[in-house]
């Protein structure tokens, strides 16, 4: 399959500080990949090293299979980028940013520009410094959406929008996956990732900690079972595959391995089951598990 | 007005070093003009006289108020000090009021215990703090130099009086509008409306006119002379007036809004397709303000040059300015005084492009160019886009200045084309803009001022007045290397070819560095 993203050991130095400390990342061209770490993780470096805007010291970073940093231009044709913090100029209204994006990056498709403004509900007409810091990222928004961009570099798009229009962004995103582009996604809200991407990287101090398919990431955390059963579950506490047993009455809460879910259940069964609830690992336990191996070395 | 003690002191400590630097420029301009004239000219009443009898000197400074050296040195320098006061305090006051708004900072600020009025009323505390600080500085300086007290007082009230107006029509004009950068136009052009009903009231000999001017109030004091000092009562009465309407406008207001509402703008845009528009769109403000300026420039300098009087060439004095400004023998006083104009233009119009080319920076830190170089737009176009503006600006406002002055003046092609001539010089500042964007970005903007004050300060015009020997200037600017093509020397292409040439280089290394840099 076309890789649309290839970055291997990527190094880079702000004076004595580390950004970006031997980073992998990997993005299939028609994914949509979620791109996931604390603040300062290093996410918006490697984005800024991927559209050529910084130098990597040390590693190898390939954008639709070019150079970001020699191939700046041409690559910057297929590739439409929506910034974290966006800044406009405060003299243009946002409809002529959106059309001013759209040009330099070789046209706009006009109706979609018209469909996109009235579903994120914007007001073209109105200059860019009376714009809050959402309707800025809207701005943004329908200038990459709107565009016949082939790759969507996305860094924390979302940040400044209300939930019904986070709604509208990923409708957009689903949408844009269905019609072949491909998504790098850098994010901080977690359902939005669990609900867009197959793929996600999650990143800590300028590395790659975890990455793969969202399914195949779960598959390596642990279930949450809790259950009514129908006496004290005395014994059960003894099982060296369950974590985090507590035990109350006839109710038991527990953690287990996927792998080891047949077992656990059998256990159960045999006291007998009256109620029983059983949560996929969130990519929110994923995360924090990290996150907390964070501040643990710190 | 909760809180406005503590927003004070936030306000001093941001002004620590800003503000006291102007106060000593000020206090210096005062005080060392008076050790200058003491050590320069020994009959100073003599001095007085001539002085009074040229009319285009009057209008530049005012009546002299006493042939005494103390009086000599207001008459020198006083209009400046009050124009200049003025224009920093309605800096000041913006910064610490409208500024404040308009980056976010006071809605911080205005949701602690701080009352509506507190914010403006730190501002005017400090700026109006500083205008009297600059009247009491200077009297003392002046005291100090051996001239009488009263005069000194009346001299300091003058100066605070001045400073006091401008903060009041500062704090007027920061509730009016949205940005900062409108609020300091609307009072810049307060400011430069009373300079010229001044400027034209001495000039003309009409002084009715300088009633109506708050410069022209300070300049009835005559300090040293009648000490005048109830005129101030009119400026005072203005002040209080300005900051009432001030802070009515200001309980009338939304935070962050100005009173004059933005309009709606285009929904869509045909015209903005390169990044050549897109810098036409941020630039032409800037062009169209130096164009404007340098318009009225011409128009009011080359009237001066109508009655410049023809004097022998005699005299130290004298035979230095002629050797200094003309080429020939033939030349007269007229072409020296244009000569002089040409090159004073061609000084201040090095400034021109390093604040265009500022503008590239200012878009890095905002983040703006981040978004418009994610498109297939490179670093070279962008940068070129700005310094396209910032060398044919330089042209073009130059050439304005000397075809409105050449045309007032009655001798059109000859100044055209000495302010033409200045082109190349002030492009190398350009190349210095550009290189220093390239190379050291975080600098830049401190070392395109620094190009500008060294060019300046080391020149033939500024560089006397301060006391550096004229010879230096040959090497330190480009300006006085420029053929005198008003004033007797035929044109030679070598300077400039030489000058074009190094700008050149300077822009091609300046653009290699773009190129080779991380974006910050």
């Amino acid at each position: 399959m076309e890789l649309a993203i290839e970055v291997e050991g990527l190094v880079k130095s702000f004076g004595r500080a580390r950004a970006l400390d031997g980073l992998d990342l990997t993005v299939r061209a028609g994914e949509v990949h979620g791109f996931l770490g604390p603040n300062g993780a290093g996410k918006s470096t490697t984005v800024r090293t991927l559209l050529g805007l910084l130098r990597a010291d040390a590693g190898r970073a390939k954008l639709l299979g070019g150079d970001p940093w020699r191939e700046t231009a041409e690559l910057h044709r297929r590739l439409a980028y929506v910034p974290g913090d966006v800044s406009l100029w405060p003299g243009l209204t946002g409809g002529e940013v959106i059309d001013l994006l759209g040009r330099l990056r070789g046209g706009l498709d006009r109706a979609r520009r018209a469909e996109l403004l009235e579903r994120f509900e914007l007001d073209p007409r109105k200059k860019t410094k009376t714009y809050s810091k959402g309707n800025r990222q809207k701005v943004a928004l329908v200038a990459a959406f709107a565009s016949d961009a082939d790759l969507l570099i996305l860094d924390e798009p979302t940040s400044g929008l209300d939930p019904l229009m986070e709604a509208v962004f990923q409708r957009c995103v689903a949408e844009e996956k269905a019609r072949g582009r491909t998504v790098l996604l850098s994010s901080h809200i977690l359902s939005e990732v669990e609900a867009l991407c197959d793929h996600v990287t999650i990143i800590r101090r300028g590395r790659t900690v975890q990455a793969g398919p969202l399914s195949q990431l779960r598959g390596l955390a642990r279930s949450q079972v809790t259950a009514e059963l129908a006496s004290p579950p005395e014994g059960l506490a003894r099982i060296p595959d369950l974590h985090a047993v507590r035990i109350e009455g006839n109710r038991i809460s527990f953690e287990v391995d996927r792998t080891r879910l047949d077992a656990a259940l059998a256990e159960l069964i045999r006291v007998g089951v009256r109620d029983l609830i059983c949560t996929p690992p969130s990519l929110e336990d994923l995360f924090l598990r990290h996150y907390e191996r964070v501040k643990a070395e710190r | 007005m909760n809180g406005t003690w503590a927003l004070t002191k936030l306000a001093l400590r941001r002004e620590r070093f800003i503000v006291p630097l102007w106060l000593l420029l000020l206090v210096a301009l005062a005080a060392g003009q008076v050790r200058r004239y003491a050590a320069g000219i020994p009959d100073i009443a003599a001095f007085a006289r001539e002085m009074a009898a040229n009319q285009a000197l009057t209008a530049f400074a005012g009546q002299i108020p006493s042939p005494t050296l103390a009086g000599m040195a207001v008459w020198k320098n006083a209009d400046a000090i009050y124009t200049i006061l003025g224009l920093i305090m309605i800096l000041t006051l913006v910064r610490h009021s409208r500024a404040e708004e308009e980056s976010g900072r006071a809605e911080l600020v205005g949701a602690g215990v701080v009352g509506r009025l507190a914010p403006l009323t730190a501002a005017i505390i400090v700026t109006c703090g500083s205008a009297v600080l600059a009247g009491l500085l200077t009297a003392a300086a002046m005291t100090a130099t051996g001239a009488d007290a009263a005069g000194s007082l009346a001299f300091g009230a003058a100066i605070a009086s001045a400073g006091l107006v401008f903060a009041g029509v500062g704090a007027v004009a920061a509730q009016l509008t949205q940005t900062a950068r409108t609020a300091i136009g609307v009072a810049a052009l307060g400011l430069g409306l009373s300079y010229v009903l001044r400027f034209v009231a001495d000039g003309s000999g009409s002084a009715a006119l300088k009633w109506l001017s708050p410069q022209g109030w300070s300049h009835l004091v005559q300090p040293y002379g009648d000490n005048n000092v109830a005129v101030l009562l009119l400026s005072l009465a203005f002040t209080a007036a300005a900051l009432a309407l001030a802070y009515r406008l200001l309980t009338r207001r939304d935070l962050g809004h100005g009173l004059i509402p933005e309009r709606p703008g285009p929904a869509t845009s045909d015209r903005l397709r390169s990044p050549l528009r897109l810098a036409w769109r941020l630039q032409k403000g800037l062009l169209g303000g130096w164009i404007a300026g340098y318009a009225i420039a011409g128009l009011v300098l080359g009237a001066l040059a109508t009655s410049v009087e023809e004097v022998a060439r005699q005299g130290a004095a004298v035979e230095e300015f002629f050797r200094r400004y003309t080429a020939s023998p033939e030349a007269t006083m007229t072409d020296a005084y244009l000569w002089l104009i040409a090159l004073s233009l061609g000084y201040v119009s090095a400034l021109y492009p390093l604040l265009a080319l500022l503008r590239l920076r200012n878009e890095e830190i905002t983040g703006r160019a981040e978004l418009l170089l994610s498109t297939p737009v490179s670093r070279v176009r962008w940068v070129a886009g700005h310094l396209l503006f910032a060398l044919a600006g330089s042209a073009l406002i130059l050439a304005t200045a000397g075809l409105t002055m050449g045309l007032v003046a009655g001798t059109p092609g000859k100044v055209l084309a000495g302010a033409l001539v200045q082109v190349p010089a002030t492009w190398i500042l350009a190349g210095i803009g550009v290189l220093a964007f390239g190379l050291l970005p975080r600098a830049a903007t401190a070392i395109s001022w620094a190009a500008f004050l060294f060019v300046n300060l080391f020149g033939e015009v500024l560089g006397p007045i301060l006391g550096i020997d004229y010879w230096i200037a040959k090497y330190a600017s480009p300006y006085p290397n420029l053929p005198m093509v008003v004033s007797g020397e035929p044109f030679t292409a070598t300077a400039i070819a030489i000058m074009t040439g190094v700008t050149a280089v300077l822009v091609a290394a300046g653009l290699a560095a773009v190129r080779r840099r991380a974006l910050i």
